[in-house]
Formats: structure tokens, sequence, C-alpha cells
């Protein structure tokens, strides 16, 4: 308070007010420079702080949702890539592009998100464990939705109609877990970008189900 | 704040002026204001030169009472802030400096990491594809030119043993490769599995003439121990995993899914780069 009033006072008040100006104009005058020294360290300070506490920490819904969700895609994208290169159905082979491209461009997104805040792409914590009960429906470290090793190696034995309606059946499997993932992301996230696309993850591969469900249907017919 | 801004200028201006004009009253100011010095000079010198010659007589008098009575509140309040401002200033720098640590620095502090890429050996930064069977200048391999086809690395156990060329390929892809001595008991071979199955970007085999039970490794760095559960081999996975990578975004899908030693013929299914 005196701070504010001295400094006006100084060229005036020196030549009226009497008593304790010259003294008091001094000590304002430190005063504020201390005062402005110190606005401008508690600024730094917190322009230092803010940024960090703006984005999710290391144990982070968001965090552990890129995480283990880039993991889920890499998988889509291996057993798209197994059919793609064998299958000879032009639809499933289209199929099989489009969800290789799309997810291994969202594990783009998430990768540099988690780049962003400063985080890295591996945890110490286990898979799910940003989801209540998500760590339970860890097996073998596969998350929700995740083909086996050796479902994996039967679908790189596979061929013609049956490598088809073998990878029609795991990326429909695959689609539930994904989708029961980005759900809870979407529900226990506040950051934008995070709930923009584990919403759009839901819709998508919700459409994708229907695809498959629909190419199963004229396979089996065949 | 219009009014102490601009007289703010002059004021420091003046100090550096009155060092030739106005020593005599700047003087008489050091010696009424005791402890007061350079600050308190600037506050007193200003503009209003004649204030000198009416401060004079009551400095002796007044600095003493008046001072020391009613400044101590704002002096222990900015005090007070200045501690918490620093303090804060402290904690966000550690934690900016610490958080922006790059992952080849937190990988180095891990104790018994070997640091290759430091070495800057050709032989190991080689990054050329060849064809057939190559020598390795570590066992196992952290580098060097390799096979256009990469091993499978999403998540992949093998069983047995793999090619070098191979897996040396994805660890160009950043993937993490934990190795352990060919025999080792089944329980512990079982540890490992749990830190590389289902996860993308590592792989893990079984090594021939291992000289130590577990050598993880990704391109250019090595660590090597003898407990399956020593901690360091989880740090060294979390700290390097897919960032050790030389091409950000590159997948580990589409390998080599087959063990044994590389063949002629081994193209596999392509995405080599």
């Amino acid at each position: 308070m005196t701070v504010s009033t001295d400094p006006e006072a100084t060229p005036d008040t020196v030549a009226s007010g009497d008593d304790l100006t010259p003294t008091r104009g001094r000590r304002s005058w430190i005063l504020v420079i201390a005062a402005l020294l110190v606005g401008t360290l508690l600024g730094l300070g917190i322009g230092l702080v803010v940024p960090h506490l703006r984005t999710p920490g290391d144990n982070s819904v968001e965090a552990g949702f890129l995480r283990d969700m880039s993991t889920h895609h890499a998988q889509a994208v291996e057993m798209s890539m197994i059919v793609h290169e064998k299958s000879t159905d032009p639809e499933i082979v289209y199929l099989a592009s489009d969800i290789a491209l799309t997810q291994h461009g969202q594990i783009g997104y998430m990768q540099a998100w988690l780049r962003d805040w400063n985080l890295s792409p591996s945890s110490s914590r286990p898979p799910m464990a940003w989801m209540p009960d998500g760590a339970g429906a860890v097996v073998n470290g596969l998350m929700p939705g995740m083909a086996t090793p050796a479902q994996l190696a039967a679908l790189r034995q596979a061929t013609g109609k049956d490598l088809d309606v073998q990878y029609l059946t795991l990326m429909r499997q695959h689609h539930l877990g994904g989708i029961h993932m980005a759900q809870e992301a979407v529900k226990l996230s506040h950051n934008k970008d995070v709930t923009w696309l584990a919403g759009t993850m839901v819709t998508a591969q919700q459409g994708e189900i229907t695809l498959i469900d629909n190419l199963l249907k004229k396979l089996q017919a065949s | 704040m219009s009014t102490p801004g601009p007289e703010r200028v002059p004021s420091t201006v003046k100090v550096d002026k009155t060092s030739g004009q106005g020593k005599p009253p700047a003087s008489p100011a050091k010696a009424a204001g005791a402890k007061a010095k350079p600050g308190a000079a600037k506050g007193g010198t200003t503009k209003p030169g004649a204030a000198k010659g009416s401060g004079k007589g009551r400095k002796p008098i007044t600095p003493v009472k008046v001072n020391g009575g009613r400044n101590w509140g704002p002096i222990m309040t900015i005090g007070a802030v200045a501690l918490v401002a620093l303090f804060i200033i402290g904690f966000g720098t550690i934690s900016v400096i610490r958080g922006s640590r790059g992952w080849e620095q937190k990988v180095a502090d891990i104790k018994g990491v070997v640091n290759y890429r430091a070495q800057k050996n050709p032989l190991i930064d080689a990054r050329d594809h060849k064809d057939g069977t190559l020598t390795y200048v570590t066992s196992p391999p952290v580098g060097g030119a390799h096979n256009a086809t990469p091993q499978n690395c999403n998540g992949d156990v093998y069983d047995a043993p793999i090619a070098n060329e191979h897996a040396v390929h994805s660890l160009e892809h950043g993937a993490v490769w934990v190795t352990y001595k060919q025999g080792l008991a089944a329980d512990q071979v079982a540890v490992l599995t749990k830190k590389v199955q289902g996860k993308d970007y590592t792989l893990m085999s079984p090594y021939a003439g291992l000289d130590k039970n577990v050598s993880v490794q990704v391109w250019g760095y090595q660590l090597k121990v003898d407990d399956v559960n020593d901690p360091r081999i989880d740090e060294f996975i979390k700290d390097t995993r897919e960032v050790a990578a030389l091409e950000p975004g590159v997948s580990c899908s589409g390998g080599n899914t087959t063990t044994g030693p590389v063949t002629a013929a081994s193209t596999g299914t392509g995405m080599g780069n």
C-alpha cells in the first residue's frame, strides 16, 4: 500500500510533506523494485510450472489410453498387413488396407501427443491400469480383443476363404475390445484431443463391425 | 502505475549521470542513511536536488526510528513472497529439466548399460541392407548392416534362436530385443516372457553362447544381467522401447516370423527399410 502512494509523492511531497519523505521515498523505491522483481520471478515460475500442470501426467488416463491403444492398434495393423498381402478377395483386401492405414495413422497421433507431453511411449505400469478393473482384463499381456500368438500363427498359415474368415473373426473381436477401451477413455478423460480421437474410434470401428458382419455372411453363403 | 513508470526511468538513468554531477549531494545521503547505499541513492538523488538540502537536517533523526518500525511488515511480506516465488521457480525448473531429459540420458544412467552409439564404430553404425550371413562386433549385435527384412517385433516371443541379420533390422525399427542364455530354466524364461508378450516394439529369443543369463538391447545400447528379476531390465525397456527407433513411426509388423539362421532367399514380406 505504501508502495503505491509514495512514489507518486516523491517530487511534490519532498517539497511539501516534511518529516520522513526522503527516506520513505527511498524505501518505497526499494519496495517497488523488490515487488517488481518478485512479480517477475513469480510470473516466470508460474509460466514454467503451469504448462506442465495442464498436460496429462505419466500415470494419467490419457497417457495410459494412448500407450495401450497404440499397442492394440499395432496388432490390428499386423493382422491387416498379413491379409492385405495374402487375400484374393478385393473387398477383404480393401478393408485390410483401410484398417492398417487408419490405425497406423492413429498410432502416429497418439505417439505424437505422448511426445508433446514429454512422456515415454512405455509405462512401468501394467497394461490397462488406467481403466477401473482394467488390469484384470489382460490375459498373458494381451488386452481385450487381441489375438493370441497361436491365432496369429494360424492366420499366417491360412489361405483363401479360410484366411478371410479367420481375419474377419479376429478383427471383429479386436474391434470389440478396442471400442470398449475407447469408450472408457471418452468417459474418463477430460482432454479434448484424446476424447475426440477415442470418440472417432468408437464410431468408425462400430461401423466396421457392421461391414465385417456383412462380409462374413457373404463368405459363409458362398 | 503511470507515475512511477516514467519516473523510474529518469531515476535509474540519473544514477549514472550523478556519478559526475551529483557526487557532493550523494555522499551526505550515504552518510545519513547509514545502511541505505546505492538503492537509496537512486531514490534519494532523484530530481529535486533541493530536497537534499532540506533533508540533511532531519535525516540523522528520522531514519533510525521510522525505518525500523514501519517497514518490517512489507519487507517480511515481500521476503515471504520472494521465497515462495523462488521455491516455485526451483520446482518448475527442476521438473522441466528432468522432464526434458532425453531417453538417451535416461538409459545411459542405468548402471551397466553399454552405450555403443557413443563409440562411433562404423561397423555398428552401418545401416545398409546385405544378404546372407553377416558378422557383428558384439554378441548379441546392437547395430550394423542387416537383412532387408526385419524380424517381426510385435511382442513376438521366439522359442529358438533367430537370425542376427533380421533382429538387427528390428533394432533399427525401435524394438527392444530381449535375449537369454539358451537353456535358461523355464520359470526364468517365463518371467522374461511377461515383459515382452503382447507388447509392440519388443521381441525375445534365446541366444546361443550368451555370456550372461540375459542381454537386453536396442540399437546402440546393451544391458547384460544375470538375474531375470533385475529391475534394470524393466527400466531399460521403459526408457528405450520405440524411442530408440532410427525412423520414427516405423512399424514392427510384416517382418520375418521364423526362427533359425538367415536364409539366402529371406525376403520375408517386405516392409524393409
